[in-house]
């Protein structure tokens, strides 16, 4: 397993002769059968283990932190962690020699009102010695705080700042942190779910005081809300079956 | 003069492998503090010991470069400090217990 993973390590840099061993094998098959779908993305299987290999690999060092792991169906690998773990996973994918994810692409957050902890943080890396991508999530809900990630990617600071503003999740150990999309009296946090699209104020110049004023949102129309779901089931692979009722097994029918 | 690359001193190489080699040694000094079945500390040991090997064996830079297949001798000096802050840490933090809370039933499910 161990020697594998070695493997694995320089196979990122022999991945152009992985690609090419592919091409031949997809030109082979195209001279033996005429059907071919290239309108549909081919899957990748040894890109998929790959991936999927890295990730039990992290997964068996930091099984403190670590919930769950996946490769995604576009070949894309994401680690669910505790809050608690921020710093430690993201300075381990960073300064592991084997992992060496020194880049922070993204900074996100994702509000699913649903959920116990409605808010999901997504950080995005990149490896550019293994040129390889993660995705490593974590989740709080409005109120409990999270570990800033700034001692460890400088890149965090204004994302962290915006999803402040814009969710309204704290970062603890932040440098810097305040609005920075809003304007300056602004009340709310306008991506989270239960923001009203038109937003709660309107701004006007007002003549007689000589500035900007904010009034309550005033529409002209009343606002229209399209049931935008489609007749057509969305997905089929994720159905789940309907409860139906049980019947009780005990009784026998009376002859 | 364009096309002359000048000849790194000897001097300056031999000390970059000095400073490798005890990068290492400190880094698997760093390792002997965690338990023995940690993941961390079997995966880097074996990972670090095979880069010292090769470090002990090969004396050219040029042709140690290649071996370890890692970018350039100071690229792997920087991995090495980086690695050697990194297992610092990990005593102090301990990854290797298990979970600390495991995540409530749906909060992984997509699509909701």
């Amino acid at each position: 397993m161990a020697a594998s993973l070695v493997r694995f390590v320089r196979s990122g840099f022999g991945r152009s002769l992985n690609v090419a061993k592919q091409s031949a094998a997809i030109v082979q098959t195209r001279t033996t059968t005429t059907e071919t779908r290239p309108t549909v993305r081919p899957k990748d299987p040894v890109t998929h283990t790959q991936l999927s290999e890295f990730g039990e690999y992290i997964a068996e060092i930091l099984p403190k932190y670590v919930q769950q792991v996946q490769v995604t169906c576009f070949n894309e690998l994401e680690v669910m962690i505790h809050p608690e773990g921020i710093i430690p996973v993201l300075t381990f994918l960073k300064d592991h020699t084997n992992s060496q994810f020194n880049n922070m692409i993204d900074l996100t957050a994702v509000d699913v009102p649903t959920r116990q902890y409605r808010f999901e943080i997504v950080y995005n890396l990149l490896s550019l010695r293994y040129n390889s991508r993660i995705r490593v999530k974590t989740y709080t809900d409005e109120l409990t705080p999270l570990d800033s990630s700034v001692p460890v990617h400088q890149a965090a600071d204004w994302y962290e700042r915006e999803i402040w503003d814009m969710f309204g999740v704290f970062f603890a150990n932040h440098p810097d942190l305040r609005r920075i999309l809003t304007d300056y009296g602004f009340e709310g946090h306008p991506f989270r779910k239960d923001f009203p699209l038109s937003g709660y104020v309107e701004v006007r110049y007002d003549d007689e005081v000589k500035r900007v004023v904010a009034e309550p949102v005033e529409l002209t129309q009343e606002f229209r809300k399209f049931d935008l779901n489609s007749p057509w089931e969305a997905f089929p692979a994720y159905r789940e079956p309907k409860d139906a009722p049980k019947l009780e097994s005990g009784d026998k029918p009376a002859k | 003069m364009a096309g002359v690359i000048k000849k790194v001193p000897i001097e300056v190489l031999l000390s970059l492998l000095k400073r490798l080699r005890i990068l290492y040694t400190k880094i698997l000094g760093s390792l002997q503090t965690m338990p023995q079945d940690a993941a961390y500390r079997k995966y880097t040991e074996q990972l670090i010991t095979q880069r010292f090997n090769h470090v002990k064996s090969e004396h050219d830079v040029e042709k140690l470069e290649k071996k370890i297949n890692c970018g350039q001798i100071e690229e792997v000096i920087s991995q090495a400090e980086a690695e050697l802050a990194l297992s610092r840490k990990m005593t102090e933090w301990k990854p290797w217990e298990p979970l600390v809370e495991e995540a409530p039933a749906n909060q992984w499910k997509w699509p909701i």
